[in-house]
């Protein structure tokens, strides 16, 4: 050392101390790498190879303990270069079993590396190719265990989803997949993939003796959990028969619990022709390239005005502001006229009140009633008095996303008066939107929204968050937002008008009474949405009985015309199905699905 | 900024070997991340998504940051240290109020796209700071009150990491103590807060009456070995634990109570404490109002044990009941697990890069952050460790020959204080891949994956860099490397 640089045995010390952890830390590595062989040697891997034992996905039941996903065992092929024999084999039965050109089977394994196992099948194979293959008795070819859907009755493929494998991206973002793991695309598949999926486990096979018991296994694999929808099989089924031939939805809802009974967006696709397997690919791009969009979920994404049965929060919140009472009469001559303002109806009795405004329809009665919502004296300016009737629209679940347990759940629209104030430069009053009281205008709401304002006036006044999930294997219970009341902004007093003029319209001499079933007491309300694409929106939303109802439903038929003519018997007819187990009427069954209706605004595109 | 005039090269004096020792750290960090994050048959070999591509613009980054480093003078840091420590407890503190939380510390800060977890970059001032305060002229360190102002200096940065929920990254300033030593902390001092630590973690595992009795045995025997008064020693204790016996009993049947022997025993404890304080007083025996005082130092740390436990992160919780098997996790042992068996299959050589199965398929957790060490263990085997390992060592040592060929206190206690950083990193990280040490999300440094890190860690190594080259550079014999 240099003068002027002090010393000290400090420094000698503290360097002893270096060299003792380094010691120790490389005493516990030539322990684990050299001594201890527990963790596998290289020399162990000339006799044996990691699997990755990928679990079972949990399976999907529907609520009465159907089976809807099943899973089916295949295999997929890999091989590790090392263990295959110099002499080759015969490349051209493998690749047959495997559904590939024998160029490509040579190509892939030429590129494979020397000792990684590494997966040479595209696709998984079935168990009868993969017995084929085992007589074979190739020499570094392996065969693990996949799992992938299966679908006994074919339907809801929007609502199901799909599994896929793993694109890059989320390898990335997530550690635990990697590459080939199976994922869940869409619908319940993806909204539940962390219960379903499971997790993969390792063992470390002895090549030879593949079944051996004493295969050590590093991590037990977890198989994933099943989980009980909400979905009644047989009526999703009979839902998605009578939706053939018409692009819309239904949504069916356990008003009690909020449960979805039946989901159907229709045109809808096979799930079965979803399944990984060399057919998928062309399937999806079928699918996808189809005009109609049957693997855009309508039920919960599409924003549809809601027509006439948008009337119920009208009058509701008319009821709630005081200004208006269930027996004030207005007076409806084919429509509303003021200033340059009109709105048509059709040709009813007048004056007319609440109830018989509701069964018949009536534009008029709803456009006094909105105006007088709005142009309230308590409001300073009918801007105010929009900002209010806003709130209550929100409170319904209008204009924002329900919190469901569905992805992509669409949160449909409710204008803002920003907006307004951008569209018409600051100058708009209660007239400019009076389209609103019945459900046109700017407006758009999710047919799930639309069946939730059936459960809502049918529970008088609250809801559950709509779910499509009734039980998780393993758990007690789903998450709390489930099981909580959601209460609208207007006071639950004012609804049995509502579903007095909703029963009236059924039973006595309303729009719907195509979906009278005798003894049940069904409610509804029909709505005819212009549309500036061509024919009506037929649309309908119903509950029943009146008195603790068992169901509410909202369907919506693109283009069908009055809401009684389409929306109304496919409403009935799911509501029969479902409350009685039995279809009185089936020439009417015959009848909705015979009718075709025509598309051009979607076909056209094709060329 | 000043720059140094009387320069006419940029490396001047700058040691190569450390620089290279640095480079290689750099390198080897990039292929085992390389390995770690590379997806096969991914397009885009130079996608900023990759993480690999991110790492190499990070070390342009932290060369560029490493170069200035050297371009500064020296001296500045000695200048500034005390407003940079400021400057890092105030950032330490922003971090704390409007920081992002990232697994639940809120110990980051996010500039844009980049996020930089602000503790890394406050252990290089408080290094400085540390220096700065130990090279004052009057500084001593046997010295209790200066001690004090070294502790205020360490404990303020350790309290604020305690709050953001971030102990971890916190406990690197007890490696600090390694370089107090050096210093010349009395020894007597050391073994005390070694024995507190020890007495710390036994708390976890014994019971309270098992650690008690312990403790007075270990006292009594070693009054008993300072004075050689057995025949009193061992009076003491007999009449101790017959009076806790008995105290035991009499309550529990009087009162019916469920009254613990934990409890009686304390009380007897305490009670036989004024009698032996009497006692010392009488026969002025100052060893044992020493040993009486310690004795009660260490009763009093056992509950503070569980108050700071409770104050940990519960995953911080779990990976210490997991380490000391108190509780199976079985995730935690798996993680472990894994990287035991990644590290223990690599054998003599590895399997060859890019070819480890365990890294691989994606079964090893962190693989290119906290367990990258996993990925050198599997693919190059046993020489890979070791080679990694030395390099890491003979740069510590490096840094500690820095420290000790520096005229000023100032360098000698900053390149010690970096050296110990990186021996307390290195120990936990490598530790906790091979199952010795609980886990602890701490980086291996310049070899972890990420870049605050990284950054960090070169500009800490630089400024030591930079000391050593000036000191290089005045020495009137320009010795070889």
């Amino acid at each position: 050392m240099n003068g002027g640089v002090t010393t000290s045995p400090r420094a000698f010390v503290v360097r002893i101390i270096v060299a003792l952890i380094f010691t120790v830390l490389l005493g516990r590595l030539i322990y684990i790498q050299l001594i201890d062989d527990s963790y596998g040697n290289l020399s162990d891997q000339i006799q044996y190879r990691d699997v990755v034992v990928h679990p079972p996905r949990g399976e999907i039941y529907d609520r009465n303990g159907e089976l809807l996903a099943q899973n089916r065992l295949c295999y997929d092929v890999s091989i590790i270069r090392r263990d295959m024999s110099k002499e080759g084999f015969d490349t051209l039965r493998v690749a047959a079993l495997l559904k590939m050109s024998p160029e490509v089977l040579v190509k892939r394994i030429k590129s494979s590396p020397y000792r990684v196992e590494r997966r040479i099948s595209t696709y998984p194979i079935s168990v009868e190719e993969k017995l084929l293959l085992d007589e074979l008795n190739v020499a570094g070819l392996y065969t693990s265990q996949r799992t992938v859907r299966q679908y006994p009755r074919k339907i809801g493929g929007n609502l199901l989803g799909s599994i896929s494998e793993v694109p890059e991206e989320k390898i990335r973002q997530d550690e635990s997949y990697s590459a080939g793991d199976y994922i869940g695309r869409e619908g319940l598949e993806l909204a539940y993939e962390s219960v379903l999926r499971g997790e993969k486990g390792l063992i470390m096979q002895d090549k030879y003796a593949p079944l051996d018991s004493r295969n050590t296994v590093l991590k037990e694999p977890v198989s994933g959990r099943s989980i009980v929808c909400t979905i009644d099989a047989e009526l999703q089924q009979f839902a998605e028969e009578l939706m053939e031939n018409k692009v819309g939805a239904v949504v069916a809802i356990e008003p009690s619990t909020g449960e979805i009974l039946a989901m159907v967006s229709a045109p809808t696709f096979n799930p079965d022709e979803m399944i990984i397997g060399r057919e998928r690919g062309n399937n999806y791009m079928r699918e996808q390239n189809n005009p109609r969009r049957p693997l855009w979920n309508r039920a919960v994404r599409s924003r549809y005005p809601p027509g006439s049965t948008f009337k119920l929060v009208t009058g509701l919140i008319g009821m709630q502001e005081g200004v208006l009472r269930p027996h004030y009469q207005y007076p409806c001559h084919k429509g509303y006229h003021l200033g340059g303002e009109h709105i048509g109806c059709h040709e009813h009795r007048s004056p007319i009140d609440l109830r018989y405004a509701i069964a018949t329809s009536c534009n008029a009665y709803f456009c006094y009633v909105f105006r007088n919502v709005l142009e309230n004296k308590k409001f300073e300016r009918a801007k105010d008095g929009f900002d209010v009737w806003r709130e209550y629209v929100d409170s319904f679940g209008f204009g924002r996303k329900l919190e469901s347990d569905f992805l992509g759940e669409g949160s449909g629209y409710v204008p803002t008066r920003q907006f307004y104030d951008k569209m018409y430069h600051k100058s708009w009053n209660a007239l400019t939107l009076l389209s609103l009281s019945i459900g046109q205008g700017e407006l758009g709401c999710t047919p799930l929204q639309m069946a939730n304002l059936a459960a809502i006036v049918a529970n008088r006044g609250y809801y559950y968050i709509p779910h499509i999930v009734r039980e998780i294997e393993g758990q007690d219970s789903l998450d709390r937002r489930f099981y909580e009341r959601h209460y609208t902004k207007v006071d639950p007093k004012h609804f049995d008008v509502v579903v007095d003029g909703m029963w009236r319209g059924v039973n006595v001499d309303g729009t719907c009474q195509g979906a009278y079933l005798r003894g049940w007491d069904v409610c509804g309300k029909t709505g005819t949405a212009q549309n500036p694409r061509g024919e009506d929106h037929s649309t309908f939303i119903s509950f029943a009985p009146r008195k603790n109802p068992r169901i509410a439903i909202a369907v919506y038929v693109e283009h069908g015309g009055w809401g009684a003519s389409m929306a109304v018997p496919i409403a009935s007819l799911i509501e029969e199905k479902y409350l009685t187990d039995t279809i009185c009427r089936p020439h009417l069954v015959e009848y909705v699905k015979k009718t075709k209706i025509a598309y051009p605004m979607y076909d056209r595109k094709k060329r | 900024m000043e720059y140094r005039a009387d320069k006419i090269s940029l490396f001047k004096g700058v040691d190569r070997v450390a620089v290279l020792l640095y480079i290689a750290l750099v390198v080897v960090g990039l292929i085992a991340i390389f390995s770690a994050s590379w997806v096969e048959g991914s397009e885009n070999f130079f996608s900023f998504s990759h993480n690999y591509v991110k790492q190499a613009v990070w070390i342009v980054i932290s060369l560029v940051a490493g170069v200035v480093m050297l371009l500064l003078d020296a001296s500045l840091w000695h200048k500034i240290a005390y407003y940079l420590y400021g400057a890092a407890i105030l950032l330490l503190l922003v971090t704390y109020l409007f920081g992002t939380e990232v697994n639940g510390a809120k110990a980051w800060f996010k500039f844009g796209p980049i996020q930089l977890q602000t503790m890394e970059f406050a252990k290089i001032a408080i290094a400085l700071a540390c220096a700065r305060l130990m090279s004052e002229y009057n500084f001593s360190i046997h010295s209790a009150k200066d001690l004090m102002k070294v502790a205020l200096l360490l404990f303020v940065p350790l309290g604020i990491t305690v709050l953001q929920n971030d102990t971890g990254s916190g406990l690197v300033l007890c490696s600090f103590l390694f370089m107090l030593y050096r210093e010349g902390l009395n020894k007597w001092l050391c073994i005390p807060i070694i024995f507190i630590a020890g007495l710390f973690i036994l708390s976890f595992i014994f019971s309270p009456t098992a650690l008690l009795v312990t403790l007075i045995l270990v006292f009594t025997v070693s009054e008993g070995l300072s004075d050689g008064r057995w025949r009193a020693c061992v009076v003491y204790l007999a009449a101790l634990f017959m009076a806790s016996i008995l105290l035991y009993l009499v309550v529990n049947i009087f009162t019916e109570s469920s009254f613990s022997y934990f409890n009686s025993l304390l009380i007897a404890t305490i009670l036989s404490l004024i009698v032996v304080c009497v006692y010392a007083y009488r026969a002025r025996l100052r060893t044992l109002f020493v040993m009486v005082a310690l004795f009660v130092a260490s009763v009093a740390i056992l509950p503070t044990s569980n108050a700071v436990f409770s104050k940990l992160r519960p995953h911080q919780q779990k990976r210490i009941e997991v380490f000391l098997g108190i509780e199976e996790d079985l995730n935690l042992t798996y993680n472990v697990r894994q990287s035991k068996i990644a590290i223990g299959s690599g054998g003599w050589f590895g399997k060859g890069y890019l070819e480890g199965s365990q890294i691989r398929y994606g079964l090893v957790p962190e693989r290119h952050t906290d367990f990258i060490f996993c990925s050198v263990g599997e693919e190059f085997g046993f020489i890979g460790t070791t080679f990694v390992l030395l390099l890491i060592a003979a740069f510590i040592l490096r840094l500690m020959r820095m420290g000790d060929n520096q005229r000023e206190t100032f360098g000698r206690v900053y390149c010690y204080a970096v050296a110990s950083i990186l021996l307390f990193h290195t120990l936990i990280n490598v530790g906790m891949t091979i199952g010795i040490v609980p886990v602890m999300g701490i980086p291996l440094p310049l070899i972890s994956y990420g870049g605050s890190s990284l950054l960090s860690f070169t500009v800490m190594i630089f400024i030591a860099f930079s000391l050593d080259a000036q000191t290089r550079s005045e020495l009137p014999t320009n010795r070889s490397l």
